[in-house]
């Protein structure tokens, strides 16, 4: 059945189908009726939403539910997501499930209450101290919202981790029309039990990478949880062989699924001398702006991006066949992900296509881009929304 | 076994630290209770006092400087038979007085045990929220001159079911961490402490200091509130949680008549913050959805909640739509000046676009109108409030978009919840609207 939802109900919506049971967070625009819609659907019973005293509480209490057993979730804005961020930390050192929705609005700071922007791409991957990846994930629209609040839960029970999940202003509070019931998902997944009886080493693994076995605080299981360095039983340790085992961990349990979490759409055509690569709110304009120039009967490949980080370094090696020589990243910000791109695409020129004012990148301005190339001297390009 | 596994002299703490003594009184009074390892958690703070929760045989969260409070919350409210303890220093009572605060507001069910010492030891005695007037520490050589926090009374007039104050040395201290573990819902006690390593010496406090200083202070030892729930043992906790048991909301969708439809317009209604313009658009846009077409809303609007522009573009498809901006409509409807303009700063009014104002609307120089929407009578008829959606549908039916009786027959089943009955009569006014023909210039719409 199709509906006509906001992205935020359809993160909410998600989750509930990826079996979240708890809910806290501070209201802030433009992410707010995540709160609203939680508190309004689990007052049907199914668990618990919490509007608390600050972003710090909220995820903090996200972080206890999470360790007791809950399938948590908090949702935010730029500014709330700053806050998170030494609790970030402590669920990374923690190990703990945890979905983190960012409802991108304009930044820095206070910025633009209700106007879009999508600035958070690299603050997401470098939210906290200590440079350890987590997984970010980024919607592009009301399903993709959906779909990825459920499989930002299955990554975070699967590797015991906190998950970022990215929306911006115009999708958290867009409405659109979906038909949830034709998303195709995952299995749905559970973190992987301690089993029964033996005495319980929280954060034992059997070599780096792998993800430990959880039992809930409360259980039958001693658990100690600390947010300090640690050893496999969850003490404190000096020793230095067990800190670079910990932190060895940390690095290789994301990175070592890093296939795994490669979510990507790929549109590619083999003769195409351009590549659009596109994430959050510019991909739809992306969509139409590729559909639009091979009506005019020039090719060109897109790539969409679901997964921002671990960069997706297969599929974008996958989508630079030999014949491309440009590569296009129009975006909402001043062209943060396209430098990170740089990392690992060498041949082709990158050309991103910025806008910042609060506006949308329409497909004209992609189109005209792919079209009619106006390189400054940095190869960047900057929207303009009077056409001239 | 005990629950505190370590004996006073074996822990961390510096000798003379009432730390031990605190932990031990703790392991005794759980041990009286006869809790089991399964159903305690202790939450450690950060300082000295953060190192406890080593010496514990029980679940042990130990987390960042001032959140305890947060973690122990989160996990009374998923496992409310484990017996939650936070300990916590006087420093984490300041840089978390905010959690401490509305946790009793809350009456989260945790114990909070504050091991006051009056500074912060692990990082070299500087002066902490509870430091008092007068008091030598390294960042008051000269005496503290900040009023120091009163813990008990801050916890106890927001909501705190047991608070009380004590000595460490007091032999009735055991006896009050009982009471407060046994509380059902917010409980805390502050124990006053030596700190040995750097309070002590820089101002000659001892055991008998400790009382004194109660004396001066004007904080007395002793139980200083208990509600008449925590007196009574019955308590008035939060309801228990029932989780992962609701079975998602399915709703059956009935067959609604479809909407004819062809292409892709853009339509979009501007006004100000009151008019319901979103709302407007957003009935508009559940009726296409349900009537097979696909539909894609966006707001625009000012961090004002009454006051201020409101923006709202709909677009509607045959497919499915894959950018939902709106840059130039197709059909626009002004419901106010400042809406105009708003409209004016955003998006272009192309020759072919469709115009239509409120008439008392005062538009910017240059925007031209096909059409004014007489209002007033339609509010009188329908309420003001919907004269959002009736100059919406008008417009709609006007420019031929929708075919009234299958719109209405699909609104009646598309449209729920409590504006039900008013968003149909505003439709429903809408086509009258338009049959009475009170434009002398019908609309005429470019396809």
């Amino acid at each position: 059945m199709r509906e006509f939802i906001t992205g935020n109900q359809a993160v909410v919506r998600g989750a509930v189908r990826a079996g979240c049971d708890f809910f806290a967070g501070y209201p802030i625009t433009p992410a707010s009726s995540i709160l609203s819609e939680f508190v309004k659907v689990f007052a049907r019973g199914g668990g618990v939403a919490l509007e608390t005293e600050d972003e710090i509480a909220a995820i903090g209490q996200c972080i206890g539910a999470a360790m007791a057993g809950a399938k948590a979730l908090t949702a935010t804005s730029g500014p709330g997501l700053s806050l998170y961020s030494e609790q970030i930390g402590l669920a990374q050192m923690g190990e703990v499930p945890l979905v983190i929705v960012d409802c991108q609005r304009m930044g820095p700071a206070t910025g633009g209450a209700t106007a879009t922007g999508e600035g958070d791409v690299t603050f997401a991957r470098h939210v906290t101290s200590g440079g350890y990846p987590l997984p970010v994930l980024a919607a592009t629209d009301a399903a993709t919202a959906f779909r990825l609040t459920f499989e930002a839960f299955n990554l975070s029970e699967q590797l015991r981790t906190p998950v970022i999940l990215l929306l911006s202003k115009d999708i958290a509070l867009t409405r659109q029309t979906v038909d949830l019931e034709a998303i195709h998902l995952s299995p749905c997944v559970e973190r992987h039990p301690a089993p029964a009886g033996a005495v319980y080493q929280p954060y034992a693994v059997a070599s780096p990478g792998d993800v430990p076995a959880f039992s809930p605080i409360g259980g039958f299981q001693r658990v100690r949880f600390t947010g300090s360095i640690h050893d496999e039983n969850g003490v404190l340790t000096g020793d230095r062989k067990k800190i670079a085992a910990k932190l060895t961990h940390l690095h290789e349990k994301i990175t070592k699924s890093a296939g795994a979490l490669e979510f990507v759409d790929e549109d590619l055509d083999p003769d195409a001398a351009t590549l659009i690569v596109s994430y959050g709110l510019a991909d739809g304009a992306a969509r139409e702006a590729v559909a639009a120039t091979r009506k005019r009967g020039v090719g060109v490949s897109h790539l969409t991006l679901y997964t921002l980080w671990p960069m997706p370094e297969k599929a974008l090696r996958r989508a630079v066949t030999p014949n491309i020589r440009r590569v296009v990243v129009p975006e909402l910000n001043i062209g943060l992900y396209a430098d990170e791109l740089r990392r690992v695409i060498h041949g082709p020129t990158l050309e991103p296509l910025t806008r910042y004012d609060g506006g949308l990148i329409p497909p004209h301005s992609i189109i005209e881009k792919i079209f009619s190339p106006k390189l400054g001297a940095s190869g960047r390009t900057e929207f303009c929304p009077c056409p001239s | 076994m005990s629950i505190v596994t370590a004996r006073r002299a074996e822990m961390c703490y510096c000798p003379g630290c009432s730390h031990g003594m605190v932990l031990e009184q703790l392991g005794q009074a759980l041990d009286r209770m006869g809790r089991t390892s399964a159903n305690v958690c202790i939450v450690s703070d950060i300082g000295c006092i953060g190192t406890a929760d080593r010496y514990f045989a029980c679940h042990t969260f130990h987390g960042l400087h001032g959140r305890s409070i947060t973690y122990a919350e989160g996990i009374s409210r998923v496992q409310p038979e484990v017996l939650t303890i936070v300990l916590i220093g006087d420093g984490g009572c300041g840089i978390g007085t905010g959690h401490l605060v509305h946790a009793a507001r809350r009456n989260a069910d945790i114990k909070v045990i504050v091991c006051n010492n009056f500074n912060f030891g692990m990082t070299g005695g500087q002066h902490s929220p509870t430091t008092p007037i007068e008091a030598k520490t390294t960042t008051t050589p000269q005496g503290a001159k900040e009023h120091p926090l009163d813990v008990c009374s801050t916890v106890a007039v927001n909501g705190a079911e047991y608070v009380a104050r004590c000595d460490v040395f007091d032999p009735r201290t055991p006896e009050r961490l009982i009471e407060a573990l046994q509380t059902k819902g917010f409980a805390l006690v502050d124990v006053w402490e030596l700190c040995t390593a750097y309070f002590v010496p820089a101002n000659h406090l001892n055991r008998a200091g400790l009382s004194e200083l109660s004396e001066k202070l004007h904080l007395p030892f002793g139980v200083i509130h208990q509600s008449q729930a925590a007196l009574s043992k019955v308590g008035s906790r939060p309801p228990e949680v029932r989780l992962r048991s609701a079975p998602e909301v399915s709703t059956v969708s009935p067959s609604l008549p479809s909407l004819a439809w062809t292409g892709r317009r853009e339509i979009c209604v501007t006004g100000s913050a009151g008019q319901r313009i979103r709302s407007a658009v957003g009935v508009v846009g559940e009726i296409a959805v349900a009537g097979g077409l696909f539909a894609a809303q966006q707001d625009d609007f000012p961090i004002t909640v009454r006051k201020g522009f409101s923006m709202s573009s709909l677009i509607l498809s045959r497919d499915p739509i894959r950018y939902a901006g709106v840059d130039a409509p197709d059909l626009s409807l002004i419901l106010s000046t400042e809406g105009a303009e708003r409209l004016l700063r955003v998006m272009e009014l192309r020759p072919e676009t469709v115009v239509a104002a409120g008439t008392d609307v005062v538009l910017p120089e240059g925007v031209r109108c096909d059409r004014r929407v007489e209002l007033h009578p339609v509010g009188k008829r329908v309420g003001k409030e919907s004269s959002a959606l009736v100059a919406l549908s008008a417009c709609l039916f006007e420019a031929h978009y929708f075919d009234v009786p299958t719109f209405l027959a699909t609104a009646d089943g598309a449209l729920t919840g409590a504006y039900r009955t008013e968003n149909l009569s505003a439709i429903s006014a809408g086509a009258e609207l338009v049959k009475e023909n009170r434009c002398p210039s019908p609309l005429v719409v470019n396809q």
